[in-house]
């Protein structure tokens, strides 16, 4: 059995997030990087699946030389090897959607596990076009998985409680935060990737482009918040609620 | 080794006349090895911070418990070689993973001297035999080591101990009582030193279960109450001959050698430990309002936090450039020469560094916590916040290890030693306290006895000298390859300038009154403070 797991460098979600002096982008400065938490719990998945069967484990990522940083990680947590496709464009989901497509014809993996969305542009879309794109059974914001006989067994998330789906693979499924909680990184796994594989291929051997149809207009900070004050009752905070905010309740 | 090379490699006692190229900074560190020290600072903040009331309550179990799960995840011996069990690291990434899992002083001690003191007597002069038999064990985590040197009555003066050993029918006989043993309650197996018939001080391996060895009571210390620390009591204790550790009579190679390595992993323990105290007064000073201030927003508060900051960078500064330069020293070990004595003479060739890294990083962090606390007011004399602990435990490692004291002492008396004093006194200044530095060494009358209080100041200055220069040299390259936080590199080196520089002059006046020598040394050199508060409050903490 072979997986493929997608992991995207972001920054440090623990890190202060500030502009760029001229509010185009992110200033970077002090900025440390991770694999996106989804991601990573979508790693730890993996390897879990594959303690229980024998799997191949490849991670893949798409960017500069930069995210090899993150594909170390998770060879270092244990995935097999790594594949950068190196692009220096930035991308939209259906842009990124369309070259791990092309990624999954390469590799033929029977099952895509990843993160649900990416911290930084919180857009939780690549999953889903990917599963239909290659037209895929798919499953979104997974709590457990368990693999039988071909079969994914997917407990999901959703509004109204659990859902549990069975997706015949080759699917794509996307991971939640409950689903796991990643291991740490040991020494003697940091040691063990520095001879692990990673694998650079370029857009023009994958024959895709770098697509973007997205435009980022404007960034801005989110307000500073504004400091709470106390109200003795519930009749007081809905008066409140009421002149301040012009709520209608 | 062609003699060329020899000659190319850095000397102890360089920085007193001169600066190597280039100095290793923590900037110099690869990813995998940043992964390494992210994965122990997220074990200690995970795992470790949040146990602490019940680690102090001695819980049964719980210490044991972190070591062996540290150890499933490589910390039991990253410098020690693969072939043993470890991870065969350098000492710069070990201290790195060290400082990071030092955010906590009873943890940090715990796993500093199971990496450090408790091993290394093994790994650096046990036999073939005697490693493989130890150390997969201990740095698995199945065993834990300690080291027995002190006595009741031999504290700094270690090497004059009372504890005695006699061969008899193949076995060696061991009286005596050992104190201040850490790990001792958990420990499988201790590093005992005796002197055979009295008179040869030399090393024993001494496991737990031998007839006639007993661990006494913990004592109740003012800190680290979740470490432990205990007495060990021999009366004719049964040691199998093959236990010698190296060489009877040559038991303070083993001691001295140990304790010069051991000095840096204090170093990393201080650091670590520095990082909590940094990161606990930007909080509380960020958060705690008086006159419709955040507190982090007067002068008096500020001043303190760009202190301690400048005052981290230096240690830090000074720590990484020793420990690279002992990898440097173990690395060009020839081959072909005898291993143990090569061994010595790589652990002893730094050994004035060690001295003045255990000094400095200590009374940063003495200095650190004290202040971390000043901030908090009353509320930091009271267990609500983690500050009154940080200070309980930071303040025994200005004694352990060689009181500051005897390093002081130790490392000036290394420089006459040396004879390195007539190659200061020609050299050129590389920072403003090397310009004390020299102008007091040239006053010095090196036939007459110094005296303890003289000696003390010279290697004031030889410290203060080493501290500035290591942080100018590293705030340059940091500069220059326009790292991330380089700013911050170069005006916490530039607020560490000026306050040490004053210092350095204090120091020289009171050299050359003592020497005799009427001179008045002005206050000409000192670097402008930069104030680095900022930068500190925007990190939460010490920002590198």
């Amino acid at each position: 059995m072979k997986l493929l797991v997608p992991i995207k460098r972001v920054p440090d979600p623990y890190s202060k997030i500030r502009l760029s002096a001229d509010a185009a982008g992110i200033d970077a400065t002090g900025l440390k990087y991770e694999i996106n938490p989804f991601d990573e719990i979508a790693v730890e998945e993996a390897l879990r699946i594959g303690e229980k069967l024998s799997c191949e484990i490849a991670v893949v990522s798409i960017g500069d030389a930069a995210c090899e940083e993150q594909l170390r990680k998770a060879l270092a947590m244990g995935a097999h090897r790594a594949i950068r496709v190196d692009c220096n464009e930035t991308l939209d989901s259906l842009g990124v959607a369309k070259i791990l497509a092309k990624v999954f014809e390469r590799e033929k993996p029977d099952l895509v596990l990843m993160g649900k969305q990416a911290i930084d542009d919180d857009c939780n879309q690549a999953g889903q076009m990917l599963a239909g794109m290659l037209n895929l059974p798919q499953a979104t914001f997974a709590s457990a998985i368990s693999i039988v006989g071909g079969i994914a067994r997917v407990t999901r998330e959703t509004d109204e409680g659990q859902e549990t789906l069975e997706l015949k693979l080759p699917a794509v499924v996307t991971a939640d935060l409950r689903l796991n909680e990643p291991r740490y990184v040991a020494l003697p796994g940091i040691i063990k990737a520095r001879s692990k594989p990673i694998e650079t291929l370029s857009l023009s051997e994958l024959n895709v482009s770098a697509e973007c149809r997205v435009r980022t207009t404007s960034l801005s900070a989110p307000p500073p918040r504004a400091a709470g004050r106390k109200v003795a009752n519930v009749d007081e905070l809905l008066s409140a609620l009421r002149s301040e905010r012009g709520l209608k309740l | 080794m062609n003699p060329k090379a020899a000659a190319a490699l850095p000397k102890g006692g360089g920085f007193l006349f001169a600066c190597e190229n280039e100095p290793f900074t923590p900037e110099q560190f690869g990813a995998d090895e940043r992964l390494m020290a992210d994965t122990a600072f997220q074990f200690a903040k995970n795992e470790v911070l949040p146990l602490l009331d019940r680690l102090d309550a001695q819980e049964e179990g719980l210490m044991p418990g972190l070591i062996k799960q540290a150890c499933e995840l490589g910390f039991g011996g990253p410098d020690t070689p693969e072939k043993y069990g470890g991870l065969g690291l350098s000492k710069a990434v070990a201290t790195r993973i060290l400082e990071k899992l030092s955010l906590n002083g009873s943890f940090s001690t715990t796993i500093g001297v199971h990496q450090g003191v408790a091993q290394l007597p093994i790994v650096l002069f046990g036999s073939e035999e005697q490693r493989m038999r130890y150390l997969p064990r201990i740095t698995s985590g199945e065993i834990m080591p300690a080291y027995a040197l002190s006595e009741p009555n031999n504290g700094t003066d270690a090497l004059s101990v009372a504890s005695r050993a006699a061969l008899r029918n193949g076995a060696y006989r061991l009286s005596g009582t050992k104190m201040w043993i850490s790990n001792a309650k958990w420990a499988s197996l201790f590093t005992v030193f005796a002197k055979v018939d009295g008179e040869r001080f030399s090393a024993f391996l001494v496991e737990r279960d031998s007839p006639g060895l007993e661990v006494s009571r913990e004592e109740h210390k003012m800190g680290l109450k979740g470490s432990s620390t205990a007495r060990l009591i021999l009366e004719d204790a049964v040691v199998p001959q093959a236990n010698l550790l190296y060489l009877e009579g040559e038991g303070h190679r083993v001691a001295l050698n140990t304790l010069n390595i051991g000095r840096c992993k204090i170093g990393a323990m201080a650091l670590g430990q520095m990082r909590s105290a940094l990161h606990a007064a930007a909080k509380y000073s960020k958060e705690r309002k008086q006159f419709g201030r955040t507190i982090a927003s007067f002068g008096l508060v500020r001043q303190k936090l760009a202190e301690m900051a400048a005052r981290m960078f230096a240690a830090e500064s000074v720590l990484y450039r020793t420990v690279a330069l002992i990898d440097s020293a173990f690395s060009a070990r020839e081959a072909s020469g005898d291993e143990y004595d090569e061994t010595r003479k790589a652990c002893e060739e730094f050994q004035i560094e060690c001295s003045l890294t255990k000094v400095l990083t200590t009374e940063a962090l003495a200095f650190a916590v004290d202040e971390a606390l000043q901030i908090h007011g009353g509320y930091g004399f009271t267990e609500e916040f983690p500050i009154a602990r940080l200070y309980r435990d930071a303040r025994v490692m200005r004694i352990y290890e060689g009181t500051n004291e005897i390093n002081r002492l130790f490392a000036f008396e290394r420089v006459m030693k040396r004879g390195l004093l007539d190659a200061l006194r020609d050299g050129a200044p590389t920072c403003p306290a090397h310009e004390y530095l020299i102008l007091a060494a040239r006053n010095l009358d090196a036939s007459k006895p110094l005296g303890q209080e003289l000696t003390a100041c010279m290697s004031d200055l030889t410290l203060l000298t080493y501290a500035q220069q290591s942080a100018n040299l590293r705030a340059e390259r940091m500069r220059r390859e326009n790292v991330q936080f380089a700013d911050f590199g170069v005006d916490a080196a530039k607020q560490f300038e000026a306050s040490a520089t004053g210092w350095a002059a204090a120091r020289c006046a009171e050299a050359l009154a003592r020497m005799g020598v009427k001179q008045n040394v002005s206050l000409s050199s000192a670097g402008q403070p930069r104030d680095v508060a900022d930068a500190v409050l925007e990190s939460d903490g010490y920002p590198l």
